[in-house]
């Protein structure tokens, strides 16, 4: 077997470039969002609302019992096809279609979120007692402990798992291929089925994840080490 | 007139009965300690005061109003009786300086240099200025407690409540907390203190209340207390912590 890296990275390596914008668009917006929708589930989920808690608690483990992929293929294929029955009913005839990467963003906001949450609920029942009762001894009423005191040292201690799901997200961006978003893997399949040079493709391509995810992660261990010194 | 009212005050976690038929009036400038045994309900009956804990039944007058009737209203009771709990409770991610000016800050809109001034002064009377910008982790535990009291004076309380402020001290460190407690009381804080250091009650109660089985089994000034205790409960209790 002859191996040509070098051949094989002129070619795929600007071209994966390309796709490493894409991805890190889909995971910046994506894990912006499943922030936003895992601090919403992870407040639901403490409220004292028992309905409220039922209702979040069952979307929680139908999303965290279901693969990733399912879901993606899910909201490309089978959401837009429901939508598009329902709006028919009133006799419009609409061709819903999501784009590939939104799919992806909603997806990870989805997915991600509801595994973060359990992160950040669980990081809010362990803060100490005496903080919520510091605050309302002071006079802050519920609401406002929770967003001062409970809420911000939560985040703070769920930051270094944050860093873990956010190197995650980047490698779960390559399942996007199964719904044609140009992304690396779907690039690198492509090259390697046109040119047969199968090894050096994938090898690039895991290099290229490589790339990305060892400075991420140990940037997450610098930011754990900053936040263990105070508090 | 008295400034608190508690009548026939009950308590119950579920099927346990931790507070029967508790009455005790409190002056303005009135310093009352609570003692008793472990378990007889004096955290629970402090905590009703403030309503961290909601009665089962009873009445708690404050200045005349039933504060259990308050409902969201209760947060402008809160701001007007301090807490100092056992363990401190300071915020650990705001240095000593924060955690003094932020609740004034938050609550009562003082402007930040204002709130600042404020609590460079409340810091220098527990003598803690010069651990403004620390963090709570970086104070031993009797610091950590005098900052808590100065950040409970930080919204200038009308009445504050002591759970076993010393409890969590070192021993060689309870004496610092003291002091301040009893420059407070010499200023004529009204007060209720938890605690077993009986050398404070006497030192500085107006009237002490022994606390046993949940209900309170004698009230008198520390003088007969301490010396000719009627009941024999309080008796065997005095017995064994002096
Ligand atoms: N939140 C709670 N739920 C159930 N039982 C409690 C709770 N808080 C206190 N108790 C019980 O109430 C009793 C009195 O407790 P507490 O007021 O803390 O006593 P003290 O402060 O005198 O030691 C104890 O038996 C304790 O176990
Ligand atoms: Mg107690």
């Amino acid at each position: 077997m002859e191996l040509n890296f070098t051949k094989a990275f002129v070619t795929l390596g600007p071209s994966l470039w390309d796709g490493i914008g894409i991805v890190v668009y889909i995971t910046l917006i994506g894990f912006a969002l499943a922030l936003v929708v895992a601090l919403l589930l992870a407040v639901g989920r403490i409220s004292k609302n028992k309905v409220l808690n039922r209702i979040l608690s069952f979307f929680i483990e139908l999303i965290r019992g279901t693969p990733l992929l399912v879901q993606f293929f899910y909201i490309y294929y089978v959401i837009p096809m429901l939508l598009n029955s329902v709006v028919s009913l009133v006799g419009i005839d609409a061709n819903i279609q999501f784009k590939p990467a939104t799919c992806g963003i909603i997806g990870f906001a989805i997915n991600y979120g509801c595994y973060m949450s359990e992160v950040i609920r669980a990081a809010i029942m362990a803060i100490d007692h005496g903080q919520r009762e510091a605050g309302l001894a002071l006079g802050f009423s519920e609401r406002q402990v929770l967003l001062r005191f409970i809420i911000p040292p939560a985040i703070r201690n769920s930051v270094p798992v944050f860093g873990n799901y956010l190197v995650m997200m980047i490698k779960d961006t390559s399942l996007l291929s199964m719904i044609s978003v140009q992304e690396l893997l779907l690039r690198t399949k492509t090259f390697a089925s046109q040119t047969f040079m199968t090894v050096e493709a994938y090898t690039i391509l895991a290099l290229f994840y490589l790339v990305i995810s060892i400075p991420l992660s140990q940037l997450s261990k610098i930011v754990e080490r900053k936040l263990k010194q105070v508090g | 007139m008295a400034m608190l009212e508690i009548e026939n005050l009950s308590k119950f976690f579920g099927d346990l009965e931790v507070l029967r038929d508790v009455n005790i009036s409190v002056s303005k400038g009135e310093v009352v300690v609570i003692i008793g045994p472990s378990g007889s309900g004096k955290s629970t009956l402090l905590r009703c005061i403030n309503l961290l804990e909601h009665p089962t039944g009873g009445e708690i007058l404050y200045q005349d109003e039933n504060i259990t009737k308050l409902g969201k209203k209760v947060t402008n009771y809160r701001k007007r009786v301090g807490m100092v709990f056992q363990r401190f409770n300071l915020f650990p991610l705001k240095t000593v300086l924060e955690n003094v000016m932020y609740a004034p800050m938050k609550l009562n809109k003082l402007p930040k240099k204002e709130a600042k001034d404020q609590a460079m002064q409340l810091l220098h009377k527990v003598g803690l200025e010069n651990k403004a910008e620390a963090y709570p982790a970086a104070l031993s535990g009797g610091q950590q407690q005098r900052v808590a009291i100065a950040r409970a004076l930080a919204m200038q309380p009308e009445m504050l409540l002591f759970d076993e402020p010393t409890s969590a001290l070192d021993p060689e460190l309870v004496g610092d907390v003291l002091e301040v407690m009893k420059q407070l009381a010499s200023e004529g804080m009204t007060m209720v203190v938890v605690t077993h250091e009986m050398g404070f009650a006497k030192e500085v109660a107006d009237r002490v209340i022994f606390m046993d089985g949940g209900y309170i089994v004698e009230a008198d000034t520390p003088a007969t207390i301490f010396t000719t205790p009627k009941n024999e409960r309080t008796r065997a209790f005095l017995a064994r912590v002096l």
